[in-house]
């Protein structure tokens, strides 16, 4: 009777003393989705009331470091990682709300298509496929009825959305990289997910044509091969990166004419913008306006990446510049590739631009260049029309010519008594 | 000295304060910016009015006490500042969660009845750190948890799927703990078949207490066991504790295994077959041995030594576990028979 007693009081004791387990369910909901997926399993040898704990946590992240597979043989790395997954989902008691699945053992299974559609069955919000190796692993069809689906991100995939798709109604946020999907698919895709925020695309193909129409979004960033990009009803878009991965044009005249209006006008408030690669040159192609007809008065960060040698590109970033009255940060990068020409610039512009005064500029980086008149030009030019110039970085591409580059430097007049020009080692 | 006179005192420091008051009926004055900081107090200044004065205090949540209280206005108080860097605050926020696991659990708790949500996310991401990488023996020292899972249930067979000779040989260890464990409590409960239902009933109705249904089915899987014939008893039983692997893989299953899983080394080369073929010739493997073995001394012994050499390689102190195991049996025999009939060990 005593030892029922005394247990009974211990037992007490131990619920007084045990903390953690009294937490409130969400809290250690997200303590256990902060463990690797191994450690939140073993939680179920801990006590009574943490038997079956780990069953509920809507996170669920089978990657390298959740799921360490000795990579001796390949195929039993596969099937013990098959094996894993089809487990826990198996025990799973609950709902999924975000399932990540980055392997680099996972090629060339279809056991994907199984957990996929018992992920369609659940109300999943976040879907994440990172195929690493292979060919694109083609997505099943219950892939597009996640209905719940707030953020997708695949990776190496080949999307055929059945003829039935309505888009994803609540998608907010969609990264899609090394991913093969029709024309037609993603023009469908873009404008049936109306919430979308945030697009990312990378090294796709299957479509080539961008014509970007969605009201909400705000992050646009593209990398790849594509030969038109539009502009439409994207007024809310504020960071704009888009790469242009090897230079290829429409070829139509009037479609060239149009290129500048069809990417600028719909971008009243962009804040950050990025061009990269190639697309400068694509831009440039065909010749560029004086000025924007509309500025961009929100724009305070621009990266381009240009080639000093080419006067259609120089005249196309000075475009952008003239255009941009309320930049605050520059950023100049020379691409590489063109720079054992012969100088064509010899003709020197900056006098020319008198009225294009750059009032907020305070930081420029400027890197690759290896000394050539057009790029001092450029570089003189910000110096004299930055009255509030704060710091300019130079970086050469190569230690040739290095102090010829620096003694031209030293000459060159400055609008702002604060400007600082710190000379990088390349 | 009252408020009025304070404020005359110290005219610079013309700031508001609200007051609060703790589930234990202290009241105290708290500087209005810092205390807004938690959403909860917001909304009861803006939307309720309260706060304002002594009698009108803000009645906070009963999962706040003075102590945390006053860690979660410090936090409060340093963030609530907009000059801070991230840097500093990273910084700061390694300092503030430096405390001891018991004290981590109530801010945690306090911080959420406050909505505070970043203070919840740093101290849960604490504690998440905590448990990280730690056995289950250890994780129970650190936040007191109650080891009131049976024997039974973390003997179960380790998801050998890596091949390994030791893992496999481990296994075939534990199953014949396993089945000594057992043949104890036939022994034991030989005379006293009622009071054997009893412990099941008892069994099923902790498992209901704790909201728990899959226990219920696994002791009725327990109870089907025992009146079949030895052999197909531990065959059932292996298949059964197989299927409801509700501890998961090879993650899971005994407070060893955290141990084990250190010694693993990748080089570790064998041949690899099918995991379930494996595990099938396993347990017929197991079972052909056990139709000769019998429980004696010299068994035992056998058994020690084995345990011991392995346990030595694998650098465990089971010899203490086995002791525990081993007694189980023995000492707690007039225990079993009380209230705590699911035969827990307590440590």
């Amino acid at each position: 009777m005593l030892q029922k007693q005394r247990e009974a009081s211990s037992f007490e004791i131990e619920m007084e003393l045990d903390k953690l387990s009294s937490l409130p369910g969400h809290v250690i909901d997200q303590i256990l989705s902060q463990l690797p997926i191994k450690d939140a399993v073993r939680t179920s040898v801990l006590s009574r009331k943490w038997r079956y704990r780990w069953a509920k946590i809507p996170h669920l992240v089978f990657d390298n470091q959740c799921v360490p597979v000795p990579s001796q043989d390949q195929t039993s790395g596969k099937n013990k990682l098959i094996h894993i997954i089809d487990h826990v989902l198996l025990l799973h008691n609950g709902p999924i709300q975000k399932f990540k699945l980055s392997h680099r053992d996972l090629i060339g299974i279809s056991d994907v298509d199984r957990w996929i559609l018992y992920l369609s069955r659940s109300t999943i919000k976040e879907f994440v496929l990172e195929i690493w190796k292979g060919q694109r692993y083609k997505l099943p069809s219950c892939l597009f009825s996640f209905e719940n689906l707030i953020h997708l991100e695949l990776f190496n995939c080949l999307l055929k959305p059945p003829s039935t798709f309505k888009g994803f109604r609540s998608l907010k946020s969609l990264d899609l990289q090394h991913v093969t999907l029709a024309q037609d698919a993603f023009e469908n895709l873009i404008s049936s997910c109306p919430l979308l925020e945030k697009l990312t695309l990378m090294n796709f193909d299957g479509f080539t044509h961008l014509k970007i129409d969605s009201p909400n979004l705000q992050f646009f960033d593209i990398g790849g091969v594509f030969e038109y990009i539009s502009f439409e009803n994207t007024f809310q878009l504020t960071l704009v990166s888009v790469g242009l991965y090897a230079n290829r044009s429409d070829g139509d005249m009037f479609l060239e004419a149009i290129k500048w209006h069809r990417f600028f006008t719909n971008l009243p408030h962009v804040r950050r913008l990025e061009i990269q690669c190639h697309f400068l040159k694509y831009l440039a192609t065909g010749g560029a306006p004086r000025m924007l007809p509309k500025p961009c008065s929100d724009l305070n960060y621009l990266s381009m990446r240009i080639n000093f040698n080419d006067w259609e590109e120089n005249s196309a970033a000075l475009c952008i510049l003239s255009s941009s009255p309320n930049l605050l940060e520059l950023e100049l990068l020379a691409r590489a590739e063109e720079h054992n020409a012969v100088e064509k610039v010899t003709y020197s512009w900056v006098e020319d631009h008198y009225k294009c005064h750059l009032e907020h500029l305070r930081l420029v980086k400027i890197a690759g260049i290896s000394g050539i008149r057009s790029e001092l030009d450029f570089i003189r030019f910000l110096l004299l029309y930055s009255p509030l110039l704060e710091r300019m970085t130079i970086k050469p591409a190569s230690l040739d010519g290095g102090w010829d580059l620096m003694k031209e430097l030293l000459r060159f007049r400055r609008a702002s008594v604060q400007a600082e020009i710190v000379y990088l080692d390349p | 000295m009252s408020e009025a006179d304070m404020a005359v005192i110290k005219p610079e420091l013309m700031k508001s304060y609200i007051w609060l008051q703790t589930a234990d009926g202290l009241i105290q004055q708290v500087e209005q910016e810092v205390a807004m900081f938690c959403p909860m107090i917001y909304q009861e200044v803006i939307q309720k009015g309260m706060g304002s004065s002594k009698n009108y205090a803000i009645s906070l949540p009963q999962r706040v006490n003075p102590a945390m209280l006053s860690l979660v206005l410090d936090y409060c108080r340093f963030h609530q500042v907009p000059g801070h860097s991230n840097k500093e605050r990273k910084s700061f926020d390694e300092k503030f969660i430096r405390m001891d696991t018991k004290r981590l659990c109530e801010l945690t708790s306090a911080a959420d009845s406050l909505q505070l949500k970043p203070l919840v996310d740093l101290t849960s991401r604490a504690l998440a750190r905590i448990i990280e990488g730690k056995t289950p023996e250890e994780i129970r020292e650190i936040f007191h948890l109650p080891d009131d899972l049976t024997e039974e249930e973390k003997l179960e067979p380790l998801k050998n799927t890596t091949d390994d000779p030791r893992i496999r040989l481990l296994n075939r260890l534990y199953a014949k703990k396993r089945k000594e464990l057992k043949e104890r409590e036939k022994l034991k409960n030989a005379g006293t078949g009622e009071e054997h239902v009893d412990d099941r009933s008892v069994d099923d109705l902790l498992s209901f207490i704790n909201g728990d249904s899959k226990m219920t089915k696994a002791s009725k899987n327990k109870k089907k066991n025992r009146r079949r014939k030895e052999k197909t008893a531990l065959l059932n039983e292996s298949v059964e504790t197989d299927k409801m692997e509700t501890n998961g893989l090879d993650f899971v299953g005994h407070d060893v295994e955290h141990g084990i899983d250190c010694q693993l080394s990748p080089s570790e080369s064998s041949k690899f077959q099918d995991v379930e073929e494996d595990f099938f010739a396993r347990k017929v493997e197991f079972d052909d041995v056990d139709m000769d073995d019998e429980i004696d001394p010299a068994l035992k012994e056998k058994i020690d030594r084995e345990v011991e050499d392995f346990a030595r390689r694998l650098k465990i102190d089971w010899p203490e576990r086995m002791q525990e195991i081993l007694s189980f049996g023995q000492e707690r025999r007039p225990v079993q028979v009380s209230l705590n009939g699911s035969g827990s060990l307590r440590k």
